[in-house]
């Protein structure tokens, strides 16, 4: 039953049509339907496929957003559901732009497939200094700490911010992961991230790869 | 070679270039001459002297073909009263973007932009610049839908482009009138060249670009006496053809771009300007480095003749001075090849 109306759901997160997207998730929920599967069969699907297109260039930075908008509309109206049904979230989150940085759109697009893949995501804005990095850590408890730079120059934030997470004894508790046009992969070894990813929807691959990492050799 | 630069303003930035017989050669280069002057960008942003000198400098030091201002992206916003933050020796960068209705531009419509202190100070520079200096001198004007995008936050302004297209054009239609504004000013202040700098828009699509920005720099180019440059950073591949319909005179382009195979697409008179990579190559390579992305770009734009030897964005600070010095000299060595045949002007070698 479900894939008929998910579809329509699905297409309409891709246009970025928020209002049909609240109205479709409503009208599941009416009809019995558990709202854990109207997140992971309806929309994180849509969303990851919208991903995809813009790692394609078949779509631009507007259309993502948009359709990360509408896919908010229908989070939106399950989240409390979900909190009550204590259903488990893929991850969490936290998440900024380096100090001395204001490009956000990059960043933005990244908490946004985050979170369109289930995860949580505290995002701390731009310009955020080390001290800041660090409390998020300590207070969120978060599964990854993703930092963005765009420029040359505050790309060395980055590796501060891991010096100072070290230096608060949190780096073990959390994963590092690091982006933005000029990071490379051997920049973030060098700096002792523990991820880079180039593209939005390849950072959910990496999160979810790591994450399974985690949980197979914390069983082994 | 210097030559006087009266009466340029009738001739176009194509025929500088085929009057040359030399490829041109000029860095976008500003910030670096804070460097041989002693002083912090923040200095040169609020001292039209001292800021004339740093470019001074840097035009006796490596002989570009033509000198260019700093670039700031903050001073038309920072002129609206939006809140700037002036880092000692980083450009200056909008905090915030507040406006997020049409009402919302009310505040603004009052205000004339030229009695900003901050903008009087670039357009006396321009004056300087413009009585001592014997090459072009180029100034910059932030474009309209990047000013849009400071005011409304660059997200924001992204998703309306889809959901509330009335807004956007209503706010690009007041960012137009200020950005018109200062470049007149500049072109009384004797701006040979005027680049438009659109980094904003590097993220559209070619439909959208269509409809939210190149009319916009069609409007701001008409009418504007000055020779009028359109500059956009990032990868703009899939916007050549839509940026050479805005009527600019050059499209100045950043080293994700590969000039010769966009060369086709872009019409004869429009010069291509670029792209070194100012970071990956200007600063942080070698001169041999800088040389062999030169020697690479010359040789592969050899049979395009509208093409002036730059740098993809604006060199930062810490742009090493060997770097910017190998960057001339490997330019100056390639005399222009056209359709393989030399195009020396006969005039000039007697
Ligand atoms: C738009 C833009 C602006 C806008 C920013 C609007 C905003 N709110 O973000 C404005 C006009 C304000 C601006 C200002 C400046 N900019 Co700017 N800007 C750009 C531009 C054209 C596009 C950036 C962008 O949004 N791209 C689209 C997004 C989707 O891509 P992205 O950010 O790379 O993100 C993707 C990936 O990198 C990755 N990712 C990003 N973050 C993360 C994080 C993690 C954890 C992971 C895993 C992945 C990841 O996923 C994202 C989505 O797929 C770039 C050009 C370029 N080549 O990138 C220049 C550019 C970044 N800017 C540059 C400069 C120099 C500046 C200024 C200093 C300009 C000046 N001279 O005044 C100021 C600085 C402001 C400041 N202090 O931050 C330079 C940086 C040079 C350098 N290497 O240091 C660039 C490269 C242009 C150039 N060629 O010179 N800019």
């Amino acid at each position: 039953m479900p894939s008929e109306e998910f579809k329509e759901m699905q297409d309409a997160l891709e246009a970025g049509n928020a209002t049909v997207v609240r109205t479709l998730t409503e009208k599941a929920l009416e009809r019995g339907v558990d709202p854990q599967v109207i997140l992971n069969e309806g929309l994180i699907p849509a969303m990851g496929r919208v991903g995809e297109k813009f790692k394609r260039n078949e779509v631009y930075v507007p259309e993502v957003l948009v359709a990360a908008r509408a896919m908010y509309a229908g989070l939106d109206v399950l989240r409390p559901l979900l909190a009550k049904s204590g259903a488990k979230r893929a991850g969490k989150m936290v998440i900024g732009t380096v100090k001395g940085d204001l490009h956000d759109i990059g960043k933005n697009l990244v908490r946004m497939m985050f979170e369109g893949a289930g995860f949580e995501v505290v995002d701390l804005g731009t310009d955020v200094s080390e001290k800041r990095f660090v409390e998020a850590v300590r207070s969120e408890n978060p599964d990854f700490l993703g930092m963005s730079a765009l420029l040359t120059t505050t790309m060395p934030a980055m590796k501060t911010t891991i010096d100072a997470l070290k230096e608060a004894g949190l780096r073990e508790s959390v994963k590092v992961l690091v982006g933005g046009a000029p990071i490379t992969h051997r920049y973030a070894r060098d700096i002792g991230a523990d991820g880079y990813a180039p593209d939005a929807s390849s950072a959910v691959d990496l999160a979810k790869e790591l994450l399974g990492q985690a949980s197979s050799s914390a069983a082994s | 070679m210097r030559r006087p630069v009266a009466g340029m303003r009738q001739e176009k930035l194509i025929d500088l270039v085929r009057r040359s017989p030399q490829r041109l050669v000029f860095p976008l280069m500003g910030y670096p001459g804070a460097r041989l002057t002693g002083s912090t960008l923040r200095q040169n942003g609020f001292n039209a002297e001292l800021h004339f000198m740093s470019i001074c400098k840097l035009v006796e030091r490596f002989s570009p073909d033509a000198a260019f201002f700093m670039m700031d992206l903050s001073l038309e916003a920072g002129a609206l009263g939006l809140p700037v933050r002036y880092p000692i020796n980083e450009s200056p960068t909008v905090e915030e973007h507040p406006v997020k209705s049409l009402a919302d531009l009310d505040q603004f419509k009052v205000l004339d932009p030229l009695n900003d202190a901050r903008i009087r100070s670039f357009i006396r520079v321009m004056e300087l610049m413009s009585k001592n200096l014997d090459i072009p001198r180029g100034g910059y004007v932030t474009g309209p839908f990047t000013l849009a995008g400071l005011m409304m936050g660059a997200s924001e302004l992204a998703m309306a482009t889809i959901i509330d297209s009335g807004l956007v054009h209503g706010v690009l239609e007041f960012s137009l009138g200020v950005c018109k504004r200062y470049a007149r000013a500049l072109a009384e202040a004797g701006a040979d060249i005027v680049a438009i700098l659109e980094p904003t828009a590097a993220f559209l699509s070619d439909g959208a670009f269509r409809t939210f920005c190149g009319p916009y720099i069609r409007h701001l180019i008409e009418d504007m006496d000055p020779m009028m440059v359109l500059h956009i950073c990032g990868n703009t591949s899939h916007l050549v053809k839509e940026m050479c319909k805005t009527g600019a005179q050059g499209l100045s382009l950043d080293a994700p771009v590969d000039f010769p195979s966009i060369a086709g697409d872009v019409d004869p008179d429009v010069v291509l300007i670029g792209n070194i990579d100012p970071v990956g190559i200007m600063v942080q390579g070698t001169p041999h480095d800088v040389r062999r992305a030169v020697k690479d770009l010359i040789d592969g734009m050899a049979s395009h003749q509208n093409f002036i030897l730059s740098t993809g964005c604006d060199l930062p600070l810490e742009t090493p001075f060997e770097n910017i010095e190998a960057f001339m000299e490997e330019g100056r060595r390639c005399v222009r090849v056209c359709d393989g045949h030399a195009t020396l002007d006969p005039a000039m070698m007697a």
